[in-house]
């Protein structure tokens, strides 16, 4: 394949998702300065790897390097900020079970919408960067992002079954934390 | 207890899977008979759609850097670097922003048209996708959608036919902009949907492209309709769309 096929094609597949790729990474890094450096080595790793791309959806497979990048980057520069996964599986041991999360609380009137529709962007923001990292990669990806289960799966490397309950964890600790920051 | 504790985790991962729109028929309408029936998922319903909500009208839109796509496109010897902006340049660009801005003037002055077409548009594309099914009529045959909408609006839309271009119709819905019902089809591109709401009222800029809510709207004008079309699409592949369906026989 020539250069010029390998450019053509870095245009078609990546570059219609730089958007998403700098959010996600910005999600991640919490930091727009370091999102354009992962984005940046994230296309070279994409260009290099382009050629190889077997076909399917282009923004889960940007997003896929996009992700394993940032976190690449994230270990290489502030290894103290990564959630190991070992802590993560403890974390989800450790939760009360959903069933039992969602059931604090009155469910007639349910005002506690109204509340949630009210929280502000800081709040939000806020809440979503204290979620684990498999969290709230999942909730970015799904929530902000709008990818479906099957696309999150892909990029995060794991069963559908796990992005269910990954979301639902995620947005029962944002409305959690939305409600007790009233 | 531990078995109902799984069976109940089930059924709220099926709540957060109905909200999102990722359940077969079967378990739409048993998840909705047990939403109905059982006030603790009914809440959990509503807690998911308030929050996803607030996530999509509160967070601010991200901008992406405005230099990072010149950046990367160098990273990968796509391009050179920029040129350094001479003073013909920097000159040029305050007459765009002049330019600019008498245009924003304009627009304060004459809010009517355009702009809240555009809102009304973007509100009808959301509201169809937070509701289980986009589409009123569930149809990928343009002869089963367009007689669809016959009794329902005075005027069945111009349907075409795209699926060969990668844009199959996947059905149609009737939205309302400001008190008239117009009709909306909806077609797909890959997990994304794309709403083409035909307004017959001919008063809008052609082929003008905009983003609101983050989400990427074309306009243009076709024998007195305005054609808008929605979607998180990105712009390119809308406009691709756009030019398709203008240009189809």
């Amino acid at each position: 394949m020539s250069g010029e096929d390998t450019r053509a094609r870095f245009e078609r597949i990546v570059q219609p998702h730089l958007g998403d790729a700098f959010a996600l990474a910005r999600w991640i890094t919490g930091d727009r300065a370091d999102a354009e450096d992962v984005v940046q080595e994230a296309c070279l790793r994409a260009f290099r790897a382009i050629n190889g791309y077997a076909g399917g959806n282009t923004r889960a497979w940007v997003l896929t390097i996009v992700r394993n990048t940032a976190y690449t980057w994230l270990a290489r520069n502030r290894s103290a900020l990564v959630t190991a996964v070992d802590d993560l599986a403890a974390t989800e041991h450790a939760n009360a079970n959903l069933a039992e999360a969602s059931a604090g609380g009155t469910y007639a009137a349910n005002p506690e919408s109204d509340l949630i529709a009210l929280a502000d962007a800081a709040k939000l923001e806020a809440a979503i960067a204290t979620l684990p990292s498999q969290f709230r990669d999942t909730l970015v990806l799904r929530d902000i992002q709008g990818l479906d289960y099957r696309e999150i799966a892909a990029v995060t490397d794991v069963p559908v079954g796990t992005v269910m309950s990954r979301l639902a964890r995620a947005r029962q600790r944002l409305i959690r934390a939305i409600e007790a920051g009233e | 207890m531990t078995v109902t504790h799984g069976e109940d985790d089930r059924a709220i991962l099926l709540v957060h899977a109905y909200v999102d729109g990722e359940l077969d028929p079967a378990n739409v309408i048993a998840i909705e008979q047990r939403m109905a029936a059982e006030p603790k998922l009914a809440a959990e319903q509503a807690r998911v759609v308030a929050l996803r909500r607030a996530l999509r009208e509160r967070l601010p839109q991200e901008a992406v850097p405005p230099g990072l796509e010149a950046r990367v496109r160098r990273t990968v010897g796509l391009t050179g670097a920029p040129p350094r902006p001479t003073w013909l340049a920097l000159a040029a660009s305050v007459m765009l922003a002049i330019f600019a801005s008498s245009g924003g003037t304009w627009y304060a002055l004459q809010p009517s048209a355009g702009e809240g077409t555009a809102e009304a548009v973007v509100a009808g594309h959301l509201r169809a996708l937070m509701a289980p099914q986009p589409i009123d009529v569930a149809s990928s045959d343009g002869h089963t959608v367009k007689p669809w909408f016959n009794g329902r609006i005075p005027q069945a839309p111009r349907v075409v036919d795209l699926a060969q271009d990668g844009f199959p119709l996947v059905g149609g819905r009737v939205d309302v902009v400001g008190r008239t019902p117009v009709p909306s089809l909806v077609y797909g591109r890959r997990q994304h949907l794309i709403s083409l709401t035909a307004i017959p009222d001919a008063s809008v800029a052609t082929n003008k492209s905009q983003s609101a809510r983050g989400y990427n709207v074309i306009a243009w004008t076709a024998d007195g309709v305005t054609y808008w079309a929605v979607s998180d699409l990105n712009p390119n592949e809308l406009q691709t769309f756009a030019r398709l369906f203008r240009d189809a026989p």
